[in-house]
């Protein structure tokens, strides 16, 4: 065997072990190109509030940080092993240890850990900073499997604004969000804007404040499995600009107008036979109820069931009807029936023709 | 007299073979391979439950299984990989090796070492009833309050999971008292600690995580089980409790039992170099304490797990420096196991292979988890798939890849005969990339936003290509263990017996003995001058001088017993009292005041019957024990 021979197959067994050292590099990349290719509507990476930008750089900072010492630990560790495979001839070298060698790898890890602590630390002191007083705050409270959303002074007669499900902001203003629960552990988290902060029963948190800076909608989702609609439990922030936004707020402070046939129908069935003000509530009428979301304007809303369904009428004579075949609530009664589904003698049944009445009002209110 | 202590079906199992002998027996090495063979039982249902949550969630909007069964399937895959397979996986391999490391006969206390692994087990198997029972738990192997209280999980399922816990965590903590004190009390004349192999370090140092940490999760269950059986009030939101109190309780004892899972894996690695490179472990002090330091500092960042909770500032930024720690003295191992490779003549068969992913991978899962460290950050990940990744990189890439080293190391010294090289090799290859093929996509999947926990997601989320892949790569897994199970079946038909005391050409003292050893262990107690007895060869404590002939029947071993076996089901059948109680008053009352006699009877048994039963034939010492 020449010299050439034995260098040929080193550098084989160099390829082999370079093309399984690739396999992680290469799906690694294909991932990244996976981020940045499509339009993630939960993509950390995309950020469109002030905070959730400079997470993203220390993020990124981490990851390359991260990528530095593991590729040098992963090319060191494959060079060792092609370079001191067993060879005939070559014994091991009975090496116990290098005092001086250790002491210096101790170090460089502390060093490469205050490197990342000091940008940790501003961080935090950063998110804990209170909000300036012409932030726009909103109270946030978690239900099993929905989201209560309370503007305070900004509603009817100087009151609270309520809604559920979808948050609206205006554009380029500080959002101050407080969170609490009004039963287990929920989280609220919306990748794009801001990192989650868990809502939590007896405490009330802060969700650390943020300024988005694009207008658009962007999907939010519970983080803390809260049982078992977990999945189900999504929200969405709108952000408007300064007009759209005074315009929503104004016609959600403003009664509903009167309406007639089918819809009228629906609006009696609603405080009446129905029992709906039981649970819910619709700024400007006697519809008070706390236990469900509010539905003030609903017909506006993009969503039903939490941030998880499209409104049309058709999905939503199904949530009424039997929301049980949406979404998995268990049969308790803290949770709003399938009234469709309730048999015949009971007071609170509903037919599809009444159903419909209702579909008709709750689409009526519209922010116009 | 002889025999009025052994009448009825009472009388001492003596018969060294039959499926009794294993019911009763009190040999480490027997408790060992139970320990392995459920572990690896349940390492197979836990695997069965990964599979049937990543088939629901290959593809957007499926209806593989209901969100009631994927929420009990994922609380339970992460209670039995947790609990019922890392956690005994690394007792099988203390309870079979450790006193063959150390040059002992058996461990201190090998009555209580059976009624351990019989706790394990009955634990294991009360809380799986509950699938039977149409109540799985399904409110997260964390099991967070008020998710866990009767007004949120009316059903029986987080009963099940509470007394299921407590059964098996008794037996775990029982283990911790008796190896510290075998590896403490047990040692060969001349085995210092200095002298203990890296291995039997880190079984010490679990020992003592295990004794300080458990009480904690043990505390928490009784809390809860009191608010779910009795009606108190430590988790009643409204009465006022404070959630986070479970949190805090949890992970004081869950963050170091992430430490307890690991820590097996890095004695095995770091027993398992050496042996492949053909020269000491680098820096074997370091390595050393440097477990020890993981282990204290481990006690010192649990709420690194609630960064989002709300604590305020001061709290997060002193836990996620306390946290970064961590990373200085894992570093530093990571870099004596590289350094024991500098130098070597390095081999690579299947341990080694293992060994070798076991350090690549278990260093990716230490970079995320530097990465969590930064609150700001972790904001993003925490409760995402990116905290998914980190973790199996740690448990699966660290613990279950270091274990398997352990398992194609130690086979012969376990059964006699080696696994197959070639079909280890295969089943390494595919296990890599299928482990890799999993996890690492899920690093891209927590960036893309998708929560934990979640048994559905929408098309519009973008998550479904990863997702497939991911799915895929769960099957890889699965074929890789499909692999493994071949391996170990037809090793253990084909292969032939080992003729060497050392076929791997090891350092340490269980390699001096047969394979697999004698019941005795080690026909007369070695001395041991050295940390590698059997490659310094001034110091090989077997050969020379030759050894007399040894009369197998002089070394008198703990005879086997029925009371470990009945007392702990006794105490399981306490809680499957406790269980049908809440269901029906009565028969729950009568079971338990029936198992509670029952433990109290063996309790007594238990105590006052000598470890050594006096045999026949053998005068003296029979006499002497009825004296």
């Amino acid at each position: 065997m020449t010299s050439a021979d034995v260098k040929g197959r080193v550098n084989m067994a160099r390829t082999r072990g370079l093309l399984r050292t690739l396999f992680i590099p290469a799906l690694l990349l294909a991932m990244l190109v996976a981020i940045a290719s499509c339009t993630v509507p939960q993509n950390n990476f995309a950020p469109a509030s002030d905070r959730a930008q400079s997470v993203m750089s220390l993020y990124i900072f981490l990851i390359v940080a991260a990528s530095i010492v593991g590729g040098g630990v992963l090319f060191g560790t494959l060079y060792l092993i092609v370079r001191y495979r067993a060879r005939p001839g070559v014994q091991a070298r009975q090496i116990h240890g290098n005092n001086l060698l250790e002491i210096g790898w101790t170090l460089v890890p502390i060093f490469v850990l205050v490197i990342i602590a000091i940008p940790t630390i501003i961080g935090i002191a950063g998110a804990a900073r209170p909000p300036r007083d012409e932030a726009l705050h909103i109270r946030v409270v978690g239900h099993q499997w929905w989201w209560e959303v309370e503007y305070e002074d900004i509603g009817p007669n100087g009151g609270a604004l309520r809604t559920a499900n979808e948050i609206f902001v205006p554009v380029g203003r500080e959002i101050a969000i407080t969170l609490e629960s009004n039963d287990v552990i929920h989280s609220f988290w919306v990748p794009k804007l801001v990192g989650k902060t868990d809502a939590i029963p007896n405490r009330v948190n802060r969700l650390e404040s943020f300024t988005p800076f694009e207008i658009g909608t962007f999907y939010g989702q519970c983080a803390e499995f809260c049982g078992a609609a977990h999945a189900l439990m999504r929200f969405r922030v709108h952000v408007l600009s300064q007009g759209d936004f005074n315009r929503w707020v104004q016609a959600l402070q403003t009664p509903p107008a009167p309406v007639g046939g089918l819809a009228e129908e629906g609006r009696q069935l609603f405080f009446g036979a129905a029992g709906c003000i039981a649970c819910h509530a619709i700024a400007g009428t006697i519809a008070q109820g706390q236990l469900g979301p509010d539905l003030t304007r609903f017909g506006s809303r993009d969503t039903l069931g939490a941030g998880v369904f499209e409104n049309t009428p058709e999905n939503l004579h199904q949530w009424i009807y039997d929301l049980r075949s949406m979404k998995p609530i268990p049969d308790e009664p803290r949770f709003m029936p399938s009234f469709g589904t309730l048999p015949a003698d009971d007071p609170r049944h509903l037919t599809n023709e009444q159903v419909d009445a209702l579909v008709a009002y709750l689409e009526s209110m519209r922010v116009e | 007299m002889a025999t009025t202590a052994r009448v009825g079906i009472l009388q001492r199992p003596l018969a060294p073979t039959g499926v009794w002998s294993w019911i009763t027996t009190v040999d480490h090495k027997r408790i060992g391979i139970l320990y392995g063979v459920t572990a690896l039982i349940m390492f197979l249902i836990g695997g069965l439950e990964a599979l049937a949550i990543r088939a629901q969630l290959a593809t957007s909007d499926a209806n593989v299984i209901s969100a009631e069964t994927f929420n009990a399937l994922f609380t339970m895959h992460g209670t039995t990989m947790v609990f019922m397979v890392v956690m005994p996986a690394g007792a099988a391999f203390f309870n079979f090796l450790i006193p063959l490391m150390i040059g002992a006969r058996d461990v201190a206390f090998p009555r209580l070492n059976a009624f351990s692994y019989w706790l394990f087990l009955f634990g294991t198997v009360l809380m799986n009833v509950s699938f039977l029972a149409g109540a799985a738990p399904d409110s997260g192997w964390f099991g967070y309050a008020p998710l866990t209280a009767n007004t949120f999980t009316p059903s029986a399922s987080v009963d099940y999971w509470v007394l299921g816990l407590q059964v098996l965590g008794l037996g775990t903590l029982i283990a911790g008292f008796n190896f510290v004190v075998t590896i403490l009390n047990l040692r060969a004349p001349g085995m210092t600690l200095m002298r203990m192999p890296v291995f039997v370090w880190m079984t010490l140092i679990i020992s003592f995580l295990i004794i300080f940490a458990f009480p904690v999760l043990t505390i928490a269950l009784t809390l809860l089980m009191f608010d779910r059986f009795f009606g108190t009030n430590f988790f009643a939101m409204a009465a006022g409790a404070d959630p986070l109190l479970w949190q805090h309780f949890f992970w004081i004892f869950g963050h170091p039992e992430v430490y307890i899972l690991i820590l097996p894996a890095m004695g095995i690695v770091s027993d398992v170099l050496p042996t492949f490179a053909r020269k000491p472990l680098f820096g074997y002090a370091t390595v050393v304490f440097a477990g020890a330091a993981i282990a204290f500092l481990g006690f010192g960042v649990w709420a690194h797990h609630m960064f989002t909770v709300g604590l305020g500032a001061w709290a997060t930024g002193a836990f996620a420096v306390a946290t970064m720690t961590i990373a200085v003295p894992t570093g530093v191992k990571i870099f004596n196991w590289m350094a024991t490779l500098y130098g070597g003549s390095l081999r690579f068969q299947t341990p080694m292979l293992f060994a070798l992913g076991f350090i690549l991978m278990f260093m990716l899962g230490g970079l995320s988890g530097v990465m969590h460290a930064s609150v700001p950050v972790d904001t993003q990940q925490q409760d995402s798939y990116f905290v998914v990744a980190h973790f199996h990189y740690v448990l699966f890439g660290g613990s279950v890849f270091g274990l398997m080293a352990g398992i194609y190391y130690w086979f012969p010294k376990f059964t006699g005969r080696m696994l197959r090289e070639g079909i280890g090799k295969v089943h390494f290859w595919i296990m890599l990339i299928g482990f890799n093929l999993t996890f690492m996509p899920m690093h891209v999947l927590g960036v893309l936003g998708m929560p934990r926990r979640i048994y559905t997601y929408s098309a519009d989320q973008g998550w479904d290509l990863l997702n497939g892949i991911v799915s895929a790569g769960a099957f890889i897994i699965a074929i890789s263990l499909l692999v493994f199970l071949y391996n170990v079946w037809t090793s253990l038909r084909n292969n032939p017996r080992v003729t060497t005391t050392n076929p791997w050409g090891a350092s340490t003292l269980e390699w001096s003995i047969p394979n697999p050893p004698p019941v005795y262990n080690f026909a007369v107690v070695p001395t041991v001058r050295s940390l590698h007895p059997l490659w310094d060869e001034d110091a090989n404590p077997i050969d020379p001088p030759a050894l007399p002939p040894v009369d197998a029947r002089a070394i008198h071993m703990p005879s086997p017993s029925y009371w470990p076996v009945v007392l702990a089901g006794a105490i399981t059948l306490l809680a499957a009292g406790l269980l049908i109680w809440k269901q029906a008053s009565l028969p729950g009352l009568v079971i338990m005041m029936a198992s509670g006699v029952l433990m109290l009877y063996s309790l007594f048994r238990f105590a006052v019957e000598p470890a050594t039963e006096p045999v026949h034939g053998h005068g003296a010492h029979g006499a002497a024990a009825h004296h």
